[in-house]
């Protein structure tokens, strides 16, 4: 010990000593201590600053300590951080306070003595946090008895809100019979039944209205119009396609896992689909929540519950990280983001509480800890992301009836394909078949050594050039990998021990095996404006420098053909340029066919090579042309052998063969009438319950403390926080969380809920963040009205469309949304928070799209199932999608039904302000740019449906261009022309054409705009 | 007012009654209420992002403790464990390491051109990231997360400062030629900004339509370009009658602004992208017809070109998406074959970026243009694979460079330890060299913030790292 420390030291006892000797007996922690922390510790670490995430100033939050972990150790000053800081040299970088002189000796001695006697702190000083007081974490309001007043709910509180705040609105013009007057009333005058109901179609179905519709509800005498047509639209399926939609946006739900390696999730849409039914079927949004967090626990019986909890894994998630990476740090890091991802998006769902920002550190605005975050993500910690069966019972059906028809359908083609003479299909023979449909499309043969898989390769390993390898398929006689280094050397085409020469070098590498279908990382299965994948073509892939052989006569027994031709269409399949390959063809040893340095630009080279009763094998290889292997992937196009002879055809075989067909198609419409197997994607139980510790600064390799035991968030005072225990199973866990937050108690559910759909059918929520109701989150503009609409929404047993009926049956949802640059509005409130009129609403992305496929009448109204896809998709390492243009009527489905790629997202729709599915969106940005005008001016799609609908407007208006122009107007924008834009249309028409008429319309303001 | 923070752009949106009072003001991101914080030393900046992990032990960051233990186990322990593979030996560069200019920077064979620039070059060798793989290395490098999801660096200048230039975009992404990075478009998107802050994908392999959509495809050819201006005046006409009843909603207006100024990028960017003007000694110096180096020459040239026009913001990327099926990797990710694959894309880089430096600093742009060249992560000193010719993924430690633009030229700062495997001195992540970009273009880097999921989020986290200020002339 340094001279200095020990006078320090002696100093200290000497305090120690006048405080026991005279001064007092006992710190006391009020009139000692606390005047200590606040004077040199609150300005960091107290109710504004909680610098290393510590304060001082609450004895929960001091006494469990900062981001290093307890500063206060009771009993034990020596060990206790606080006391070492504040004992530092002044010129220590750590010393604390950092700035001016630090604390006094008698200071120092207090606070030393103060935990060595244990640091108590009385319940009295324990102090509050003020946090907790935050409105959105108050009980709901009792629920107000409105009978007296004369206005709706919604009504009556939007209108005292205007007269509480001294609104003045002008009186607004009104005609009775002849009478010109004005009225005075808070609110804007009622909107037209023809803007009612383009309104209420967009806000409820995301789509215009039908031009029937709007004449029908217009004149219709009936006063309660306006209320059937709630009901009916309600009613519509189109309601919870529209609705999804939105909750989709929370879920950041995508059809593929995002980062680097793109993949498919082939079955995600079933989730996607379960959402769209509880809407429709109004599922109480309690109810909603449970099944979507636990509903596999909470309701096993119920296939839906399950599916339900998809939107645990809806979010991205890093192939890469999970399983690919050899380090074990990596996959820790992957799974710190995956359970952050997990618990998040539960957690702003549902609440609106932002709980992610207290990974690394306490939340900075609200009373969330950080023990509490890790608390809630050990919650998921027992479950990962996974496809999984909808019910066991129902995928053992369903792969059982797959199995069966398939066979059927196998049967089926052999005998019509011997019948009709068709010819052996050498493409099904590599796949395992026998030729006539019974492969495995997509198996290959591994050219090494004859081992039959389906699974993709990239390049082999351990080839051993010019060996052949026996194949145990029947007719296939074996396989090989060539090397002719130059003609040099000898090479075995088939077991007869036949060898050949006069090859050319090779690099002697091989790639994936020779398959039926394409190899792996294909570039295309296109060629000469083929596609060999589609419409009953067959392509056997080969790549470079692989080779395989037939056995003929094991061919011709089966068949019983004797005399055989050989025919194909050869082509360079790869990508284009300068990449080439060589083909071979041989019978017995001679060569009948070759092709050298093809490329992708020479297009098919047909194949037509008879094959004599004498000849035994047909051998196929490629050969990589001498500029290496990559890239060269050959194909022979509908490799097919046909008797040499044709057969005749008795009309018995042709009455059999009309049978036959009639059945393979009903077959065929059965298998595809299955669908993908009743999988979805969401989250599976680990082996194993994993351990939970709190990770500082939210770094998985500085995990600290106890084993956490799952909770929820104590600032909910009215909740029991507890989730369990560390023995508590995966599945009780989630379903304790999912209790808790749809608990009627819990003020923030109803809350949050009632907000997101009024913001949905405003454009604003009475909370202008619906996804963050903490601090850092903005006020309600009308607190009463949302409390009253969650209380209501809880008693009308959680009905999301009884809520949204409630707002809609509303003046204030039916008051105009016109106004003049003159309102008094503007300068009493411009962002019409306290609603003196409604929100002109700019249609989103997938609503515009979805317009103009229902006013070209081309959209195609089938619902559910797996999304369309408006790309091409091609297998790599890293996955390609390439966009094309929607063109034809599977992808004119309405885009809730679109297969959403993460790291491609549609371009033409991210124009649009169509989110990224990386967020989870509660509330989406709308912005006007000039990339916009040109998606809607230039888009093929555009432009196709713009044609699309003058070809309509043309058979229902004829050719009068009066009429052309009215039939539009009313299509697109829900009403007849005025007599001035009927003139100015009319003559454009005349100039330009319809075509250029309905593409103006397209892109008209008016259009893209509801009132 | 509630209590959340308000930064510049929030304030405006709200002043002006919502998001659409924003797009009025900032159409191309056109903001010209949005100003820099202080007096800029760069008015643009040109990214080179070279994808797939570039190792800074066989180009910039020499090792001659390396060469000393070459061929010796890099872990006996066998403790470490890298992405792919246990380390191997000991390996150093696979290019002779020299030293160029009046700094005597060191620099390997591999970048001979590059070379000739290192006094108006400042190197950071002790870049770190906080992850080793490419999908959210590549995130991390362009949007300081290594999640999907948030905004790239373009996207936060283009928020902090709008474009200089009304009739190009502010921020442009020029894409390798051979496809997209790890991670895909999502690494040049806005995130949760506004999309209007997104980049525009330059794609010069089609003349006749740099742009998505700028004019009608193929097939629609009878839409004259005549035929396109009168449409266009009957739009305007019918949305000003509508805009007539809604006098109050100036939304409407932004939208029909948004038209014109479409027609003006119509023509716009068919200019930028015509390189026919440029003399023939500029077309050798970026080489654009070589056909390996060219198409990324060609990508060089042309962002100089843009920020010549005025765009804020050019990203180039050298080196696309990771597949073992090609001849070369199509990026910089060499674990099996290092001397093949770098061999190919250090040409690549060498041409093309010297080329860029020579030509700005001719043309007296390299003042205020601030280049940047980075990776997602650097390689490892120990060999891979069984011919030890590879190198596996090193989040520990790699280089990045910087040139013009108020950086100081011909400097170093930081450094890794004696082999290359960490960086010890000075640790630099995403952070430091975004907070050092962002300064020199006159932002503050704390106060360009957007709300968003309970955080006012920032491309330079939470850690309160900052401007690097040794690098800044």
């Amino acid at each position: 010990m340094s001279w200095w420390r020990s006078i320090r030291t002696i100093t200290i006892y000497w305090a120690l000593f006048l405080y026991i000797s005279g001064v007092a007996f006992a710190v006391d922690f009020a009139t000692d201590v606390q005047p200590v922390l606040e004077q040199h510790c609150f300005s960091c670490h107290g109710p504004e600053k909680q610098k290393s995430g510590f304060r001082l100033d609450l004895r929960a939050a001091a006494l469990r300590g900062g981001n290093e972990g307890p500063a206060i150790v009771p009993g034990k000053p020596d060990v206790s951080p606080l006391i070492t800081y504040i004992n530092l040299a002044r010129d220590d970088d750590k010393a604390m306070p950092p700035k001016g002189s630090g604390l006094s000796k008698s200071e120092i001695a207090t606070l030393t003595e103060w935990i060595s006697e244990g640091s108590k702190w009385p319940d009295e000083h324990a102090g509050k946090d003020e946090r907790l007081s935050h409105w959105s974490l108050q009980p709901l309001s009792p629920r107000r008895d409105l009978a007296e007043s004369n206005r709706t709910p919604v009504d009556f509180f939007i209108e005292k809100k205007l007269d509480s705040t001294g609104y003045s609105p002008p009186l607004y013009p009104v005609r009775s019979g002849t009478q010109q007057g004005t009225v005075a009333t808070k609110l804007s005058l009622r909107a037209d039944r023809r803007t009612l109901i383009r309104r209420l179609s967009f806000d409820l179905h995301g789509l215009p209205p039908a031009r029937e519709k709007v004449a029908e509800f217009v004149n219709d005498p009936d006063p309660n119009a306006y209320r059937k047509l709630v009901d009916e639209m309600l009613a519509s399926p189109y309601f919870g396609e529209r609705f999804a939609r939105h909750w989709l946006d929370i879920a950041h739900y995508a059809d593929t896992h995002g980062f680097e390696r793109d993949k498919r999730r082939p079955v995600a849409w079933r989730y996607r689909d379960y959402v769209i039914d509880a809407f429709n079927q109004d599922k109480p949004y309690d109810r909603f929540i449970r099944e979507q967090i636990a509903g596999d626990v909470l309701y096993p019986q119920d296939e839906a519950a399950t599916i339900a909890t998809g939107f645990l894994a809806a979010g991205p998630w890093d192939f890469v990280g999970h399983v690919e990476t050899k380090s074990p740090l990596l996959k820790r890091a992957a799974r710190a983001l995956d359970l952050d991802d997990m618990t998040t998006q539960v957690m702003t769902a549902t609440l609106g509480m932002t709980v992610n920002c207290a990974r690394c550190h306490d939340h900075k605005l609200d009373p969330v800890s950080q023990e509490e975050y890790y608390q809630l993500t050990a919650v998921f910690a027992g479950v990962t992301r996974e496809e999984r069966v909808t019910s066991d019972e129902l995928f053992q059906k369903y792969e059982k009836e797959k199995a069966e028809l398939i066979k059927r359908r196998n049967r089926i083609a052999h005998r019509t394909g011997r019948l009709r003479g068709e010819g052996i299909d050498l493409a099904d023979i590599v796949g395992g078949g026998n030729g006539h449909g019974t492969g495995t499309y997509g198996n290959g043969i591994d050219p090494r050594n004859a081992v039959v898989q389906t699974r993709k390769f990239g390049p082999l390993g351990n080839v051993k050039v010019n060996t052949f390898a026996k194949s145990k398929f029947h007719f296939v006689d074996g396989v090989f990998v060539v090397d002719g280094k130059g003609g040099e050397t000898d090479i075995q085409l088939n077991s007869a021990g036949t060898k050949i020469r006069g090859i050319p070098a090779t690099g002697g590498r091989a790639w994936d095996h020779i398959r039926n279908g394409p190899l792996a990382s294909q570039h295309s299965t296109e060629l000469g404006g083929i596609d060999f994948a589609k419409d009953g073509h067959s392509l056997l892939g080969i790549h470079a420098n692989a080779g395989i052989t037939f056995d003929l006569n094991a061919i011709r027994d089966a068949s019983g053909e004797r005399v055989l031709r050989f025919t194909s269409q050869v082509g360079y399949f790869g990508s284009p340029g300068d990449n080439r390959a060589d083909v071979w063809i041989y019978i017995d040893g001679e060569r009948v066919k070759n092709f050298t340095h093809l490329t992708r630009a020479d297009g098919l080279k047909p194949v037509d090579i008879s094959l004599p009763e004498s000849a035994r094998f047909l051998t196929l290889f490629a050969t990589d042309g001498g500029n290496g292997y990559g890239n060269d992937q050959i194909g022979f196009g509908d490799p097919r052998l046909f008797p040499d002879v044709p057969r005749e055809i008795s009309e018995a075989e042709k009455a059999e063969l009309s049978r036959l067909q009639d059945e393979a198609n009903q077959i065929d419409k059965k298998v595809a009438g299955m669908g993908t197997p009743p999988k979805f994607y969401g989250v599976v139980p680990l082996q194993d319950m994993p351990e939970v510790r709190l990770q500082r600064r939210g770094d998985p390799e500085s995990e600290a403390g106890e084993a956490l035991s799952p909770g929820a968030l104590s600032a909910l005072a009215m909740l029991e926080p507890d989730l369990g225990g560390p023995e508590t199973s995966a599945a009780d866990r989630r379903k304790a969380l999912a209790e808790w937050i749809t608990d009627a108690k819990n003020p923030l559910t109803a809350r949050v809920i009632v907000n997101r759909v009024w913001y949905w059918l405003f454009g604003q929520g009475i909370v202008d963040t619906p996804g963050d109701f903490g601090l850092g989150g903005g006020r309600p503009s009308h607190p009463e009205l949302l409390d009253w609409l969650a209380t209501e929404l809880i008693a009308q047993n959680w009905s999301l469309k009884s809520l949204i009926r409630t707002i809609l049956s509303s003046d204030t949802y039916c008051q105009t949304s016109r106004y003049e640059s003159d309102h008094p509005g503007i300068a009493f409130d411009a962002g019409n928070r306290y609603l003196w009129r409604q929100n002109p609403a700019r249609i989103e992305a997938e609503a515009l799209r979805d317009s103009v496929l229902l006013v070209s009448g081309k959209l195609n109204p089938e619902r559910g199932g797996p999304g369309f896809e408006d790309f091409t998709y091609k297998e790599a390492y890293a996955p390609e999608y390439t966009y094309i243009t929607a063109d034809e009527p599977n992808l004119w489905r309405r885009s809730i039904y679109r297969y959403i790629v993460r790291t491609t997202p549609s371009a033409f729709l991210t124009t649009l302000d169509c989110p990224d599915p990386a967020n989870i969106t509660p509330k989406r940005n709308i912005t006007t740019t000039p990339l916009q005008s040109l998606a809607l001016m230039n888009n093929e799609f555009m432009l196709k449906q713009a044609a699309y609908f003058a070809e309509r407007v043309r058979s229902e208006a004829g050719d009068l261009p009066e009429a052309q122009v009215t039939r539009a107007f009313q299509h697109a924008l829900c009403r007849s022309p005025e007599q001035n834009e009927l003139d100015a249309a009319v003559t454009f028409v005349g100039r330009e054409g319809l075509f250029a008429f309905c593409r103006a319309l397209f892109n008209a303001n008016e259009f893209v705009y509801v009132d | 007012m509630d209590q959340r923070l308000l930064n510049r752009r929030n304030f405006l949106a709200e002043a002006g009654g919502g998001f659409g009072g924003l797009a009025l003001t900032s159409l191309l991101a056109h903001g010209s209420q949005a100003k820099a914080d202080f007096q800029p030393a760069a008015k643009r900046v040109i990214q080179i992002f070279c994808s797939g992990g570039l190792s800074h032990v066989d180009t910039f960051d020499y090792k001659p403790e390396l060469e000393r233990r070459a061929g010796t186990p890099f872990d006996p322990d066998g403790s470490l464990q890298f992405f792919a593979s246990k380390p191997g030996n000991c390996q150093p560069g696979f290019w002779k390491f020299r030293q160029h200019g009046e700094c005597g920077r060191w620099m390997s064979d591999l970048l001979p051109k590059l070379a000739t620039c290192v006094d108006d070059m400042a190197f950071i060798y002790s870049m770190q990231s906080k992850t080793a793989l490419h999908g959210p290395g590549n995130f991390q490098m362009n949007t300081g997360q290594t999640l999907p999801g948030f905004p790239s660096m373009g996207a936060w200048v283009t928020y902090g400062l709008g474009s200089e230039c009304d009739n190009l975009p502010a921020f442009v992404v020029l894409p390798d030629v051979r496809g997209l990075p790890p991670g895909g478009i999502i690494n040049w998107g806005a995130g949760f900004l506004p999309a209007e802050h997104q980049a525009t994908t330059l794609d010069t392999s089609d003349p006749g339509q740099p742009v998505a959509d700028l004019f009608p495809p193929p097939g629609f050819e009878a839409i004259s370009r005549q035929r396109d201006k009168s449409s266009l005046a009957f739009l305007d006409s019918l949305n000003r009658l509508h805009q007539q009843k809604r006098s109050g909603n100036s939304e409407l207006e932004a939208r029909i602004k948004a038209y014109e100024m479409a027609a003006r990028l119509q023509l716009s960017a068919p200019e930028v992208t015509d390189i026919r003007g440029e003399t023939p000694v500029t077309k050798k110096l970026y080489d654009i017809d070589h056909p390996d180096t060219g198409p990324f020459g060609r990508q060089c040239l042309l962002a100089r070109r843009l920020v010549e026009r005025g765009v804020r913001f050019v990203q180039i990327y050298c080196g696309a998406e990771n597949t073992t099926a090609e001849k070369i990797r199509p990026n910089w990710d060499s674990h099996e074959d290092l001397p093949r694959d770098h061999g190919y894309w250090g040409a690549v880089l060498d041409t093309g970026a010297s080329a860029l430096l020579k030509d700005l600093k001719g043309r007296g742009m390299l003042d205020d243009t601030l280049v940047i060249c980075t990776s997602e992560f650097g390689r490892q000193p120990a060999a891979q694979g069984k011919q030890a010719k590879g190198r596996d993924h090193n989040g520990g430690a790699f280089t990045a460079w910087l040139a013009g633009g108020g950086i100081k030229p011909g400097i170093s700062y930081g450094a890794t330890d004696e082999l290359g495997f960490k960086a010890v001195d000075k640790v630099v992540h995403s952070y430091e060299l975004h907070a050092t970009a962002l300064h020199l273009l006159g932002l503050n880097h704390e106060k360009l913030s957007w709300y968003h999921n309970g955080l006012e989020q920032r491309l330079t986290g939470f850690e309160g790292k900052g401007v690097i200020d040794e690098l800044v002339a």
